[in-house]
Formats: structure tokens, C-alpha cells, sequence
């Protein structure tokens, strides 16, 4: 794993410049996706960029600033505030050729261009074997006091839209690899950034302009031998915060990254499993029906001889994403709350 | 911004020549057979699935479709097959769809009038979730204006779809990027059973364009070199850089909104007035025939022909297999390789 150093600064709602690497090259996850971006655009004439804001003024989190300048305003589309005919062009442009990556100023804003995702986007290859190369980005998650309406986690909505894969990065060099396979890829991709990682984690990110990662593929993020923590996105970081806490006690956790949701990464997934014998699945969309649920039947079916434990689940409850600090943290699972879910599994 | 309303002058022109006037009655007479016998199937329990009638608006569908180029894009609702049909689509393979057999243009993916051959004839494949093809439409259009290519997409909704949001966001974003597209409302006055007051307070959809920044134009539906004039004219306007335009072709839906419904809502004698005064096929034959571009005995040999491309179709479909059902799954991304490939071709052919 490359080393990687916590920003002070705050993410969320940032009018702040996307700026450069730093000087020791360390890359933002927020950099890294704009990279990505920007080598993809350099790379394939067919790759533009479609959104609101996203031009002149940069994009809400600032990940396209200097894009306009650099490609113009045919390959930077600033839109109307219309969601639908966002993922509509980008349909309609992909059926012609281009290769579009529309940026959605939160995932929430999602649910206004949802019928033309679900019923257009993810279902028309199946019913009609027409390509559509699409990316659609978007800032989810939550963490940063953004409220209700900007902290949403709806990666199971398009997970249980057969025909979209659905891609979770958690580090700045998994960002910027997975999102340059998705704009390779001839498959219409939900890319969800993590907006409490844009700006507080850095690491070395290859330069390579090749470099890529494949979509469907896990990774462990920690070795560990005696529980199995499954998770994604701003969740594998507090996973990684609490292994540490945990060696101090001596309990190993291993933190097993799913990177992509869908295709998801069984194998690396039941290999964990067939180490440890334990599973904590964590993950930031709701309990009920969320990621995890899968992924726990998923194990309970293809993993029963190796679980010495009953596969634990940790995530937010079935409500909306509340404001007041201490209810949003008590909503999201905690470190503690994970170091205590380990400890209760590497007692069994 | 002019709102043109039923004017009968394109009717007393030839804007095309003789023999593409008479490929225009075939195919007008072949959508007509074609809803009637399919109907008759439907009816006699020999047609799975649904069938979506368009009959009485085929001058609408043939009039815009006549004026579209083969490279130029049409995005169609499930009621305007003879719109498809007129672009291009083979009537042997529509019909395959139809029964769900490997040789349709979706492979059996999707039913009836949700068709589209994109790779072909560049029709979209139809969505129910009206207008949900105007979006994209926006799309196509978006490249045709990037490549400078001077394609147009053209896209039918009815008078239904004007009430969504995403019609409203069509137009508006086309006429803010100056797209080449053709925005065509066949309002045939009901939406499913809700007629058009219970739809809008505006008393034509033709004047709602001067809120987007287009030009707008409501043209007589049964009159079909009518609405072909009014569509050429927005083609090429928008062929020419000129943006895009909004045409209302004004028709009445003779049939109920999918064959299972009787529409008894419709009040009859409108219905029977409309049939005997407005019928777009039976008007452009009897001009043909005034104007001397036919003889009875021509348009005797286009219904032979119509009929015998009807049967031709019907058998196509009936011996063409159903899909392989181990192939379900297949498909749904690209890497598998399904849709590059030739369809397995699964057993049994007689109708579910």
C-alpha cells in the first residue's frame, strides 16, 4: 500500500482551487479524479465532459477547474439544471460515438435523472446490444454535515439496475485508476466519489497515463488473520483506523476493499473469508437492503464451512441522513463501533 | 415564432415527385393493413404481448419519417411503428419481434412496437416511459452539431408527454445549444383516456415554442404532404445551424390506448366524423387519384403488394425460433460478446 497522509483541511461544500500535487507528488484523492479525467480527455478526442457548473466555474468541488480553459466548451458542456436530459445526452451522444462523463454536483441529484438511468442508461445494451460507453460521476456519502439532501449513499439503487457497474474508490490512486478503466470501458459506469476523502486523503498516485485498474477487482487494503472486515469508500478508512487500534490489543483485522460494487469481487471477498473465518460487513448505504446485505448472503451462501462466527453487519439505519452533528455521527458507523463489532466476532 | 394552424395549401402541390408520391401511398396503405390484421390477431388470441394502435395518425408518422435522410435519427413512442416503418425498418423482422422470435430486431428482448434498429436505420428502441426519448435525442444531436455533419434527430412524443418535465427540459435545452433537432407532438387529444383539456390550459401545444425560442407550427395530421412540408421545412432549418423547431400535427386516436382498452370514454360521434372527413390514407389516395398520379388499377396493385408484404411477414415470423433461453442472461455487458455474435436459436415456434 503506498503511503498516505491525512489532509487538516475540510472537505465538503470547497470553493477551494483543485491546486496540484504536492510537492513530494502526493496526489488527492479530488486530484487523482481530475487527472484521470484530464489524461483520458487528452488520450481519446470522443471523451467530454457534460454538467452543471462544471465550465466556467469549475465544478461545485472544483474537480474540472481549468478543464474549459484547456478543452473548450464543446468537450466541457455547461447544462441547464436538468438531470434527465443530462443522462439523456450522454446516452444519446454515447449511441453516436462519443464518449461521455457527466458529473452530477451531488449523488443525491441522481433521483432527478433516475427514470433516464434505470430505464434508459442501464437497460438498453441487453434489450438492444447498442454500446453505451457512459460514466456518470457523482459526490456521495456522508461524514461532512452536508445534511439530508447532499450525503447520500445510492450505490444499492443503481447496483440493482442490471446493466450498470457501480464503482466505490476509496484512495486517491484507486480513483484515478478505476475511473480511467470506467471511461475506457464500453459499459455504462456509476462512479461514486467519496466527497469526505476528496481532500483529507493524499498518497503517491502512478503517473503512468496507462495506469489502470480493472473494475470488478477487490483489494485487501490490511492483512489480517482473524476477522474479515468487507467495506468501501469513506468506510475502509475508518476499517483501516480501527485495525490499527485493534493490533494494539491484539486482534488482527484484515480490511478487504471492494472498490467496485458491481461486477462484485467474490473471490478476493471468500479468499479473506477462508483465512479468517469472521465477517464484519460495513458499508455506509442503509442496513436494510444496502451493499452489505448482498454481500453477507453472498458469504453465508458460498463461505458456510469456513465461518466459525455468524456474519456481523454494520451500517447506518433506515432513515434519512440527519444534520446535527451528534445524530449524523450517530447515524454512521464509528471507529469505535467497528473496533467493538471485531472484538465481539474474534470472540467466537 | 409563427403558429401556422390547419392550413390545407400542401395538399394542392406535389412537393415530391410522382414516384415517390406513390411510395408514399404504399407505405401509408402498408401501416394501415398492417394495425388492422395485426388487430385481428390480437383478437383472435393469436399475438402475445400488447399491441398500441395508430391508426387515423399515419399521416403524422409517414408525413415527418418521409422527410428524414437514412443517416438522420428518429426517436419514436411505442404508437408510431409506421413512423419506423417509413425510415426503413423490415417488416418481416418487425413482425418477428412481435411473436417474440430470435429474428426480431431486439432478439426477443422487447415486444410489439418497442423496437428500434439503431445500427440500421438509426430509430431508437422505443421506451415506455414517455417522453424519455426526447432526452436522448438532445444527445444524438449533440453530436451530429459537434461532427458538423448536418444530421438531424427527429423525435415524436404525443400530446401526453407535453405534461412531463422531461419534454419540457428537452426543448428548452435544445433551443440553449442550438441543437439540429426536429420536435414532433402527435396530438392525437387523449392521453391514454385523458383528453387534452384535462392536459394543458394552452389552446394549441404549437404556441408553447415561443417559450423555448423556437419556431413552432401546428399542421392538419390527416393531411399528410401537410405535415411533410412542415417537417422538411424544420429540417432543414436545423440541418442549416438553425436550431431546433416544434411541429404539432393535430389527429384523433381511432383506436384505444393499447388493444385491450375499448376507449368508450371517446365520445362516438367525434370518432365518426374524424374516420369519414379525416382519414390521412383514404385523403391521400383520393388526391392521388384526382391529381392523376394513379390509377384504380395502381392502387390495386399497392394493396396486392401491401397485403403480400404483410404475409410474407407473418411467415418470416411464425418460422423464425424463439430465442435460446439459456441465453437470458447474456448480453447485458458487452464483454461476453452476445451481440457480436450470431443468437443461439432456441426450439418451438408456435405463439405463447
Amino acid at each position: 500500500m503506498a503511503s498516505r497522509a491525512v489532509e487538516s483541511s475540510a472537505a465538503g461544500h470547497g470553493a477551494e482551487p483543485r491546486g496540484k500535487r504536492s510537492e513530494d507528488g502526493q496526489a488527492t484523492y479530488l486530484i487523482a479524479i481530475a487527472e484521470a479525467l484530464w489524461e483520458e480527455m487528452e488520450r481519446d478526442e470522443r471523451v467530454y465532459l457534460l454538467g452543471e457548473d462544471i465550465g466556467v466555474y469549475g465544478g461545485a468541488f472544483k474537480v474540472t477547474e481549468g478543464f474549459f480553459d484547456h478543452f473548450g466548451a464543446e468537450r466541457v458542456i455547461d447544462t441547464p439544471i436538468a438531470e434527465e436530459t443530462i443522462v439523456g445526452v450522454a446516452v444519446g451522444s454515447a449511441m453516436e460515438g462519443l464518449r461521455p462523463v457527466a458529473e452530477f454536483q451531488y449523488a443525491d441529484f441522481m433521483t432527478s435523472g433516475f427514470d433516464e438511468i434505470t430505464t434508459t442508461l442501464s437497460r438498453y445494451h441487453y434489450r438492444t446490444g447498442v454500446r453505451l460507453p457512459v460514466v456518470l460521476r457523482a459526490p456521495s456519502g456522508g461524514g461532512v454535515r452536508a445534511s439530508n439532501f447532499h450525503s447520500t449513499n445510492p450505490e444499492p439503487w443503481f447496483a440493482h439496475a442490471p446493466g450498470l457497474k457501480v464503482v466505490c474508490p476509496s484512495f486517491p490512486s484507486d480513483a484515478k485508476g478505476l475511473l480511467k478503466s470506467a471511461v475506457r470501458d464500453d459499459n455504462p459506469v456509476v462512479y461514486l466519489e467519496h466527497k469526505w476523502i476528496y481532500r483529507r486523503i493524499k498518497e503517491q498516485v502512478p503517473e503512468d497515463p496507462d495506469f489502470l485498474i480493472p473494475l470488478g477487482s477487490a483489494e485487501v487494503k490490511r492483512q489480517g488473520t482473524d476477522v474479515s472486515v468487507i467495506t468501501y469508500g469513506a468506510m475502509v478508512h475508518k476499517a483501516l483506523e480501527a485495525a490499527e487500534s485493534l493490533s494494539q490489543r491484539g486482534v488482527s483485522a484484515e480490511v478487504v476493499d471492494l472498490r467496485s460494487i458491481v461486477p462484485l469481487d467474490e473471490q478476493t471477498v471468500l479468499e479473506s473469508i477462508a483465512k479468517t473465518s469472521r465477517a464484519l460487513v460495513l458499508y455506509e448505504s442503509y442496513r436494510f437492503l444496502g451493499v452489505g446485505a448482498e454481500v453477507a448472503a453472498m458469504i453465508a451462501e458460498k463461505a458456510f464451512e469456513h465461518l466459525d462466527a455468524p456474519v456481523e453487519r454494520l451500517a447506518p439505519p433506515n432513515t434519512p441522513v440527519p444534520f446535527s452533528p451528534p445524530l449524523e455521527d450517530a447515524f454512521l458507523p464509528q471507529v469505535a463501533d467497528i473496533e467493538a463489532a471485531v472484538e465481539r466476532l474474534s470472540a467466537w | 415564432m409563427s403558429t401556422k394552424v390547419g392550413s390545407k395549401e400542401a395538399s394542392k402541390r406535389r412537393p415530391l415527385p410522382d414516384d415517390r408520391l406513390k411510395d408514399m401511398l404504399y407505405t401509408l396503405k402498408l401501416c394501415r393493413y398492417f394495425d388492422e390484421r395485426m388487430e385481428a390477431l390480437y383478437r383472435q388470441g393469436r399475438l402475445p404481448g400488447a399491441i398500441y394502435s395508430g391508426r387515423g395518425q399515419e399521416g403524422t408518422h409517414v408525413g415527418v419519417a418521409f422527410g428524414l435522410e437514412p443517416s438522420d435519427s428518429l426517436f419514436a413512442t411505442h404508437r408510431d411503428l409506421s413512423a419506423q416503418l417509413t425510415k426503413g425498418l423490415d417488416l418481416r423482422r418487425v413482425m418477428a419481434q412481435y411473436w417474440g422470435r430470435i429474428d426480431g430486431y431486439l432478439r426477443g428482448r422487447d415486444g410489439n412496437s418497442h423496437i428500434g434498429d439503431w445500427e440500421g436505420n438509426r430509430t431508437f428502441a422505443v421506451i415506455s416511459h414517455l417522453p424519455i426519448a426526447y432526452p436522448v435525442a438532445c444527445g444524438a444531436a449533440t453530436a451530429y452539431k459537434r461532427a458538423g455533419d448536418r444530421r438531424v434527430a427527429l423525435a415524436i412524443c404525443g400530446d401526453g408527454s407535453t405534461s412531463n418535465g422531461r419534454w419540457h427540459e428537452a426543448l428548452n435545452w435544445s433551443a440553449v445549444h442550438q441543437l439540429p433537432v426536429v420536435w414532433v407532438v402527435n396530438n392525437n387529444q387523449y392521453a391514454y383516456s385523458t383528453p387534452n383539456e384535462l392536459e394543458f390550459r394552452v389552446s394549441t401545444i404549437a404556441e408553447r415554442a415561443a417559450a423555448y425560442g423556437m419556431p413552432g407550427v401546428r399542421v392538419d395530421g390527416s393531411q399528410v404532404l401537410e405535415v411533410y412540408e412542415a417537417a422538411i421545412e424544420a429540417i432543414e432549418r436545423a440541418r442549416d445551424g438553425g436550431g431546433p423547431s416544434l411541429i404539432e400535427s393535430v389527429s384523433l386516436r381511432w383506436r384505444g390506448h393499447a388493444g385491450h382498452d375499448p376507449a368508450n370514454y371517446m365520445p362516438a360521434e367525434l370518432l365518426e366524423r374524424t374516420m369519414a372527413d379525416l382519414d390521412p390514407v383514404r385523403n391521400f389516395e383520393e388526391w392521388m387519384l384526382a391529381e392523376g398520379i394513379v390509377t384504380k388499377e395502381d392502387v390495386q396493385e399497392i394493396a396486392e403488394r401491401v397485403e403480400r408484404a404483410f404475409d410474407e411477414g407473418y411467415e418470416y415470423a411464425q418460422a423464425s425460433p424463439f430465442p435460446e433461453p439459456t441465453d437470458v442472461t447474456k448480453g447485458l455487458f458487452v464483454e461476453d460478446g452476445y451481440w457480436d455474435a450470431e443468437p443461439g436459436r432456441g426450439g418451438g415456434t408456435e405463439a405463447g
